[in-house]
C-alpha cells in the first residue's frame, strides 16, 4: 500500500438477479496502489461485482467511488477501469499492435505517439517482437499479456481482472502470477482481482476479500485470512484444514480450555471469551501437527496423542497422511518429507503433538 | 490431418450425389449451352448448325436494359435486406435461446410457403382495391397510390423473400463473437457505435458476404415474383428466358440468356468469395 488514501470504494453494492439470486450488499475500500482480490467459489457474486465497477452491469442499490468520483450510471467506456478478461477477448481480427492500439486510437492519439505507447508497452510485456502477429498465432501466455498490455497502455486508474490465469497451465500460471505482481508494483496501479483460486489470491494480495453467496465472509491480509479465519467457510475454503466440531469439556480456571471433539479427542484450546453455544469449530491446519517421536522429551506438550495412520500420500515435498486420532476422531496431518517419516507406512501408530496456540475456535 | 484415411473413400461419400447432379444439372446445363450456339429455326425451334447470333443479339438495347433493370434490381434487394436484416440478425443473436427459436421459426416459416401463394399474398396487400390503398382511402386519399406491377413492388416481394438468406448466415457469423470482445472494446473507450463499427462489422463480414450472394444469386434469377407483381414492360431476365421458351419457341435464344445469366452470376459471386476470402488468408497467415 502506498498511501492511506482510497482508490476506489464500494458501498452497500446490490444486485438483484431475481429474488432467489442476489449479490451483496457488499461494502469494501482499496487503497491507492493496492492489489486486492475478491476470493471465492463460482456463483458467489465475485465476477458480478467486478462487472458492476466496469459498468456492464447496474447495480439495483449501492455505489461505487473511483477517485471520490461516482462511478455507477457512467457508461462503460467512460470509466476510466481497465479489465482483463478471463478469455483475453483479444480482437482476433487484428494484430498485436492494433489490439493495444485500439484504445488510443479511439482516443485520437497522434500516429507517432500511438507508436511510442505500444512499443514501450511490448517491452514492458517483454514480447517486442510480436506486434504483427494475429491472436491465433499466440500462446495463451502471450495472449495474456497483450491483453495486460492492451488494458495498461491506457493508464488506466484502476485495473480489474477476471479470472486471467484460469486459462494458463499451472507452471505458466504461477510464472504469471509473479510477472504480474511485479507489474502491478511496479506501475502502482490499483487492482481488483477475482478468482477462486486461494493459492493465486495468497500469492497475489496485499488483502483478500472471501465471498460466500454474494457476502463479505472476511477481508484481511493474506496472513490474517489464512491464520484467524473469521468463519468455518473461510477456513474450509483456504487451505486445507481440519475442523472439528466441539463442546467445552471444563472450561478451566487458567488460560486454556478443554475441548472435546465429537469423536472423542480432548483437545486443550487458548481461552475463548464467548462460549455461550457451547459447540464450535476448532480449526486445525495439517501442516500445524508435529512427530512426537520417542526421543523427544517434551512431555510438556499439552495436546499429544497416539494416532493410527490409515494412508500415506506421498507428494514429494510433504507427505499427507490420513489418520486416526484416539481410535475414532480422523484428521489430515502434512509432514515434512524425511529419513524418519519416509518409513511410515499404513497401520503404524504414531504420537502427534500441536500446539493449543496453533488450534484456532470458530464461532460460526 | 486426422481426416486424411477417409479422404480415400470420398467416392463413396460425395459420389452419389456427385452423379445425380452429373446427370440432371451438369449434363442438362451442356445441353443448354449447345443449344446457345444453335441456330433458331421457327419450325424446327433449333437447328444444330452453329452460330454467335443468338449472343450477339444481346448487345441491342432491349436485352441490355434487361440485364442492368435485373442487375439493378438485385442489388437493391440485396442492399435493402442487408440494411434491414442485419439489425435483425444482431439481435436475433445476442438473444436467449427461446426468443431466438422463435424469432427463427418466424423468418424461416414464410420459406414453407411456396412463393406464389405468398406473391397471391402480396397482390391482395398492394392491389389497387388492397389493404394499403383502402387505407389511404380512409384516411382522405381520393385516388389509390398504383403500387403493384411496378419495380417498387418487385423489390418488396423479392425481399421479403429472400429475406432469411441474409438474416441466417450473419445470425451466425455474430453468434460466434463472443460478447466479452463487446465488453473489451467498450471498456477500452469505444462508444456503441464505434465498438460495432469496430469489431462486430469486420467479424461478421463473412456472413453479411455469404448472405449478400445468396440474396443477389436468388434475385438475379427471380421469375415468379418479377412476373406477377412487376410492370409487363420492365421484365427482369428470368421473365425474358421464360417467354421465349414458351410463347416465342426460341430455345437458342432462352438458351444464350441462360448461359449469359448464369457467368454473370457466377463471375460475381466468385469475385466476391475470392476477395474476402483472400483478406480472410491474409489476416490468418501473416
Amino acid at each position: 500500500m502506498t498511501g492511506a488514501k482510497v482508490g476506489l470504494e464500494v458501498r452497500g453494492l446490490t444486485k438483484r438477479f431475481s429474488p432467489q439470486v442476489t449479490v451483496g450488499p457488499l461494502s469494501f475500500e482499496v487503497m491507492e496502489g493496492e492489489f486486492f482480490s475478491l476470493l471465492g467459489p463460482s456463483g458467489c457474486g465475485k465476477t458480478t461485482t467486478l462487472r458492476c465497477i466496469a459498468g456492464f452491469e447496474e447495480p439495483s442499490e449501492g455505489s461505487i467511488l473511483l477517485g471520490g468520483q461516482r462511478l455507477d450510471g457512467r457508461p462503460p467506456h467512460r470509466r476510466d477501469v481497465g479489465l482483463v478478461f478471463q478469455t483475453y477477448a483479444l480482437f482476433p481480427h487484428l494484430t498485436v499492435f492494433d489490439n493495444i492500439a485500439f484504445g488510443l486510437r479511439l482516443r485520437k492519439f497522434s500516429k507517432a505517439e500511438i507508436e511510442r505507447r505500444v512499443s514501450r508497452m511490448l517491452e514492458l510485456v517483454d514480447l517486442p517482437n510480436l506486434s504483427e502477429r494475429y491472436p491465433a498465432q499466440l500462446s495463451g501466455g502471450q495472449q495474456q499479456r497483450v491483453a495486460i498490455a492492451r488494458s495498461l497502455v491506457l493508464e488506466p486508474s484502476l485495473l480489474l481482472f477476471d479470472e486471467p490465469l484460469s486459462n494458463l497451465d499451472l507452471k505458466l500460471r504461477v510464472q504469471m502470477r509473479y510477472e504480474l505482481r511485479d507489474l502491478q508494483k511496479r506501475l502502482g496501479k490499483t487492482a481488483v482481482y477475482v478468482t477462486h483460486d486461494q493459492t493465486e489470491a495468497l500469492a497475489l494480495s496485499d488483502r483478500i476479500g472471501v465471498l460466500s453467496q454474494g457476502r463479505i465472509e472476511q477481508i484481511g491480509t493474506p496472513s490474517e485470512i489464512y491464520e484467524w479465519p473469521a468463519s468455518a467457510f473461510v477456513a474450509d475454503f483456504i487451505g486445507s484444514s481440519n475442523l472439528l466440531k466441539a463442546r467445552v469439556r471444563s472450561a478451566g480456571t487458567g488460560a486454556d480450555t478443554a475441548m472435546e471433539t465429537e469423536h472423542g479427542l480432548v483437545l486443550t484450546v487458548p481461552r475463548v471469551a464467548d462460549l455461550s453455544g457451547g459447540t464450535v469449530t476448532l480449526l486445525l491446519r495439517p501442516e500445524r501437527f508435529q512427530m512426537a517421536t520417542a526421543g523427544n522429551g517434551d512431555t510438556s506438550a499439552a495436546n499429544r496423542f497416539t494416532a493410527r495412520v490409515r494412508d500415506v500420500t506421498y507428494l514429494g515435498e510433504d507427505l499427507h497422511l490420513r489418520v486416526l486420532a484416539s481410535e475414532r476422531q480422523p484428521l489430515l496431518v502434512s509432514i515434512k518429507n524425511s529419513k524418519g517419516t519416509r518409513a511410515i507406512v499404513p497401520g503404524d501408530a504414531i504420537d502427534l503433538a500441536i500446539d493449543p496456540e496453533d488450534i484456532h475456535v470458530l464461532l460460526r | 490431418m486426422q481426416r486424411r484415411p477417409h479422404s480415400r473413400y470420398w467416392a463413396l461419400f460425395v459420389g452419389p450425389y456427385g452423379a445425380y447432379l452429373l446427370v440432371f444439372l451438369v449434363l442438362p446445363f451442356v445441353n443448354v449451352a449447345l443449344l446457345s450456339v444453335y441456330l433458331h429455326s421457327p419450325t424446327k425451334i433449333a437447328v444444330e448448325e452453329f452460330t454467335a447470333t443468338n449472343y450477339a443479339k444481346l448487345w441491342e438495347v432491349y436485352y441490355a436494359t434487361l440485364f442492368l433493370r435485373t442487375l439493378r434490381l438485385s442489388l437493391v434487394v440485396t442492399v435493402v435486406c442487408a440494411v434491414l436484416g442485419y439489425p435483425v440478425a444482431y439481435f436475433l443473436a445476442r438473444s436467449t435461446s427461446r426468443i431466438m427459436t422463435l424469432g427463427l421459426f418466424l423468418l424461416i416459416m414464410p420459406l414453407l410457403v411456396s412463393t406464389v401463394i405468398r406473391v397471391f399474398g402480396w397482390l391482395v396487400i398492394l392491389g389497387s382495391e388492397g389493404l394499403v390503398n383502402q387505407g389511404l382511402r380512409l384516411l382522405g386519399a381520393r385516388e389509390g397510390m398504383r403500387l403493384l406491377h411496378t419495380e417498387g413492388a418487385v423489390i418488396i416481394g423479392l425481399t421479403q423473400q429472400t429475406m432469411p438468406f441474409m438474416v441466417l448466415p450473419i445470425m451466425a457469423a455474430i453468434e460466434r463473437i463472443s460478447p466479452s470482445l463487446e465488453e473489451a472494446a467498450r471498456n477500452l473507450g469505444a462508444t456503441w457505435g464505434q465498438m460495432f463499427v469496430r469489431t462486430i462489422l469486420p467479424l461478421s463480414m463473412p456472413g453479411l458476404v455469404s448472405g449478400s450472394l445468396l440474396v443477389f444469386s436468388v434475385s438475379m434469377s427471380a421469375f415468379v415474383t418479377p412476373a406477377l407483381m412487376g410492370g409487363r414492360r420492365e421484365r427482369m431476365v428470368g421473365q425474358q428466358i421464360y417467354e421465349e421458351v414458351l410463347t416465342a419457341y426460341n430455345w437458342p435464344g432462352a438458351a444464350s440468356l441462360t448461359i449469359v445469366l448464369s457467368v454473370l452470376v457466377l463471375g460475381l459471386v466468385s469475385l466476391a468469395l475470392w476477395a474476402t476470402g483472400r483478406r480472410a488468408r491474409l489476416e490468418i497467415s501473416r
